[in-house]
């Protein structure tokens, strides 16, 4: 089963989550949304980040992971890893 | 250009003062196809960086109605697909991040500049965008219009957006361009992006249409009078030379267009 969800932060922008859970964990997930994310390749690198994280984990352990994983140099205008997120909380719980 | 963009220490007279030494090219409205159009704006890009092109602006005209997201967008979230083939309308999808644009030929004003990254070094990229846009916000108020920079990337009236940008940032130059609307059907707009309600949830209003005031509605001279005189401000304010674009960069986009922007794989990419 696949799951979307979709966040808009206020005052800044929509970040979507779409991904499959399979044994409980985040799979092929694609973060996506009308953001500024500088490197572009960045993208790639929160994707990963949520790729295999536990769905019973608490939102704040998904954002952590997306921290841990970004290189500081890297800029995310409009949205930040804990609106990543919550769209991914969101397409969890509706 | 106004020290109230930022309260201080933002870097606006430093990077002025470069912008003002330096020796831009300006490139007049050409019409291209849309694809053709988001591989300029790379392969312009990559002339900065190469060092085989200056500071440049360059306007757009477009050949074709065309929906232009944004690098990060999922085509499906955001575009009727369907709807947007049967009205003969192109999708693209462009190197900066940013949301969807559904532009029509004399029904928008597109600009892009092109500039070494040395020229907004110190700035934070979120300055740099209401920096980038304050000549042209300038210059439409000239002209009667009610504007304001609202950030990170809107020009904006009192009663709507009016225009967006976006930038993309490669190691050595960095890509600002912006889409101003002139007129719109918001009917067909409607139709062919998906604006879905999460995304104006915070706009505290019901319909996404009700978002943009056309600049036609604010003034009262035509488009091509409003581009000319954005050319003319720019040129006043700059040293500046006559530019276009070389046959090098032409085969350059075009070559862009058929590995890259007239892809499928590129514009599906984050399906």
């Amino acid at each position: 089963m696949t799951h979307h969800g979709e966040y808009k932060v206020p005052g800044g922008k929509l970040v979507v989550a779409d991904f499959s859970v399979v044994a409980n964990r985040l799979a092929g997930v694609r973060v996506s949304g009308d953001f500024f994310l500088f490197p572009d390749g960045a993208i790639h690198v929160i994707a990963a980040a949520l790729e295999g994280a536990p769905v019973d984990a608490l939102p704040s352990h998904w954002a952590d992971r997306i921290r841990a994983a970004l290189d500081p140099s890297v800029e995310m205008l409009g949205f930040g890893p804990d609106d990543v997120a919550e769209a991914v909380r969101r397409g969890l719980h509706g | 250009m106004s020290r109230r963009l930022c309260a201080g220490g933002c870097m606006v007279d430093e990077v002025l003062a470069k912008w003002r030494a330096a020796r831009w090219s300006i490139i007049p409205e050409t019409v291209e196809s849309p694809a053709m159009h988001v591989a300029l704006d790379e392969a312009l890009l990559n002339a900065v960086i190469a060092g085989t092109r200056g500071p440049t602006l360059r306007f757009w005209a477009w050949a074709s109605p065309a929906v232009i997201i944004g690098r990060f967008q999922s085509l499906k979230n955001e575009v009727d697909a369907e709807a947007a083939q049967a009205m003969g309308v192109t999708v693209v999808r462009r190197l900066s991040g940013g949301g969807a644009m559904y532009v029509r030929p004399g029904a928008s004003i597109t600009y892009s500049l092109y500039v070494p990254d040395a020229m907004l070094q110190g700035m934070t990229i979120r300055d740099s965008y209401a920096f980038c846009d304050a000549w042209v916000v300038q210059s439409l108020r000239k002209l009667g219009a009610d504007l304001s920079y609202v950030p990170l990337n809107d020009i904006a009236s009192p009663v709507g957006k009016v225009g967006g940008a976006a930038q993309a940032r490669r190691p050595g130059a960095v890509l600002h361009h912006t889409t101003i609307a002139w007129n719109m059907d918001a009917g067909e707009m409607m139709r062919i992006l998906r604006i879905g309600r999460e995304k104006i949830s915070d706009k505290g209003i019901g319909s996404a249409a009700k978002r943009v005031h056309p600049l036609s509605e604010q003034v009262s001279v035509s488009r091509e009078q409003v581009v000319a005189t954005l050319e003319a401000d720019f040129r006043h304010q700059y040293i500046w030379e006559a530019g276009s674009i070389s046959s090098e960069e032409m085969a350059a986009a075009s070559s862009l267009v058929h590995s890259k922007y007239g892809m499928i794989a590129w514009t599906q990419e984050l399906e």
